[in-house]
């Protein structure tokens, strides 16, 4: 499989001189079209700038991305990104579906019928049936953040980057927002760059987890999810291949934990 | 009898004394010069078709000086947030032009643009233009940067992300600015009929205080007042239209 997205010893570091802090330092991955790949690392390592750097939202100090062969230095088109920071993501003036069709201004040949159809069976599959004409303040945080969800599926991009897209949402719709990505992603043929804390849930849907080291960040291991699509809530988190996975990257994290408690 | 009720019983009987006592005063003091209530209600009685008509002239030029402000300076306070560098820039000659008061520039718009309608609607715009160029910039070059990140991944261009995106989460600023412009407007409106002209409102109050008809120089205030109790009332309600999503007390019941 072609690389959709690679990263080539990407860095990043806010501030300068004396205040100077390096958050990624010479980062280098590859997703394939049509992968799943999951990215875990400690609280505040630098997921979320690693995630804008790789979405063309903020460019790296060192080192490039590239999107389908072209060396990233904008949001390129068919690639979108379901923020962190849902709630500041949503615009508060519109609706929830015009959310959603807002997400869908670059979609090609749809018209204006179909885009509001397609709009409202999305809202439908994130479980929010009923809610399109409420305001995105007007309904919960884990509500709020399947918009933001919705948003992201319904521009139709070749690649959707998520960043905790889950966080906010409670256990029990959690699962199904899981199932409900990984359905998306095989059916529109989307390729997923997930970022979550949640150790079960990388493994649990993707095809590679990738643990990222303490800041400042690199891959410090690829976990490959030997285990075939679909998956199942319930056989699959039974699947040997899925307890060793798991088993892999709790210890790499819990490693990293004590290193720095000991440091 | 309900807290709130008793409340606005007496906040009306304040107004209501005032009255009380001015017509007991004027009784005792009986001059031209001291008309009581009574004798300004017989003078809106005798003059408001001349008061309407002055007032409506003074409200045009006032609500075209408004107009003229609010179309350029809400698009230049937009445009000046999203191109910081040059926001920056001009921040320096902006903040001169706030202290400016707006009657200081009347003899210069005199000089260039005589004494006519238009050199009214000159002088009101630019005292609405201040306050709406103010707060313009002042919330569209402070829009939290997630929003921008938003528009940037969306791939909308410069000018759909400050019409679509800028524009309405500058909007609660944008109508602080436009009431404070709606305020000197009016202002200015009357300000400079009392200095430069021949017709509005505010000539019609100098002729009154001139010929010692004071009390239809009170009964055109009386409207003067009326209007802009109608004209705010009017924007409240706008902006509970527009910004309903900005004061989001309440959650929907379901
Ligand atoms: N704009 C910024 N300027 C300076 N420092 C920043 C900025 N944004 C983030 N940081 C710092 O960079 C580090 C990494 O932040 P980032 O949000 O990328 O981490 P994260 O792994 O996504 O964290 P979390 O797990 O909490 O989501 C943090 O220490 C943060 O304080
Ligand atoms: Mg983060």
């Amino acid at each position: 499989m072609p690389a959709i997205l690679t990263a080539d010893g990407v860095g990043k570091s806010y501030g300068s001189g004396s205040a100077r802090m390096p958050i990624i330092d010479g980062l280098t991955l590859s997703i394939a079209k049509g992968e799943f790949v999951s990215l875990v690392g400690p609280s505040g390592c630098g997921k979320t700038t690693l995630l804008m750097c790789l979405s063309g939202l903020l460019a790296p100090s060192d080192g490039a991305v590239s999107f389908k062969g072209q060396v990233v230095d904008q949001p390129p088109i068919g690639l979108s990104v379901v923020f962190q920071d849902y709630s500041r993501s949503l615009l508060p003036w519109k609706t929830n579906l015009d959310n959603v069709l807002f997400g869908m201004r670059r979609v090609q040949g749809m018209d204006a019928r179909a885009k509001r159809a397609r709009a409202e069976e999305i809202l439908a599959a994130v479980g929010l049936t009923g809610f399109g004409g409420h305001y995105p303040w007007q309904v919960s945080g884990g509500m709020q953040q399947r918009v933001a969800i919705a948003r992201g599926i319904a521009s139709q991009s070749e690649l959707l980057l998520l960043d905790e897209p889950l966080a906010a949402v409670d256990a029990q719709t959690r699962a199904d927002m899981q199932d409900l990505l990984l359905d998306v992603a095989q059916r529109f043929k989307q390729t997923c760059v997930l970022v979550t804390h949640d150790v079960e849930e990388a493994v649990y849907m993707a095809n590679r987890v990738l643990v990222l080291g303490p800041r400042p960040t690199r891959v410090v291991r690829e976990v490959v999810v030997d285990l075939p699509m679909p998956r199942d809530q319930l056989t699959t988190r039974e699947a040997p291949g899925f307890l060793h996975a798991r088993h892999e990257v709790l210890a790499l994290i819990r490693g990293m934990r004590q290193g720095q408690k000991l440091s | 009898m309900k807290p709130t009720t008793r409340i606005a019983l007496l906040g009306l009987s304040v107004p209501a004394a005032i009255l009380i006592l001015w017509q007991i005063a004027a009784l005792l003091q009986p001059t031209p010069l001291f008309p009581g209530p009574g004798k300004v209600v017989l003078a809106i009685w005798k003059n408001y078709p001349v008061i309407l008509h002055e007032l409506g002239i003074t409200l045009l030029r006032a609500g075209a000086g408004f107009a003229v402000a609010s179309l350029t300076m809400i698009p230049l306070g937009i445009f000046l947030g999203r191109f910081r560098s040059l926001g920056k820039v001009l921040e320096p000659l902006m903040d001169m032009l706030a202290t400016l008061p707006p009657p200081a520039i009347i003899p210069l718009v005199m000089l260039f643009a005589g004494t006519g309608d238009w050199a009214k609607v000159v002088i009101i715009a630019y005292a609405a233009a201040v306050p709406l160029l103010m707060n313009t910039y002042e919330a569209s070059h402070s829009i939290h940067p997630m929003l921008s990140r938003v528009a940037r991944s969306l791939h909308l261009s410069r000018l759909e992300t400050m019409r679509l995106i800028d524009l309405p989460s500058s909007l609660p600023m944008i109508a602080t600015g436009a009431r404070l412009a709606i305020a000197s407007s009016l202002l200015v409106s009357v300000t400079s009929e009392m200095l430069l002209s021949t017709n509005g409102i505010g000539t019609y109050l100098q002729r009154s205080q001139e010929t010692f008809k004071i009390d239809a120089g009170l009964a055109g205030i009386a409207f003067i007042s009326l209007a802009g109790v109608l004209v705010n009332a009017g924007v409240f309600r706008l902006e509970k239209k527009w910004l309903f999503w900005h004061y989001r007390d309440q959650r929907p019941t379901e």
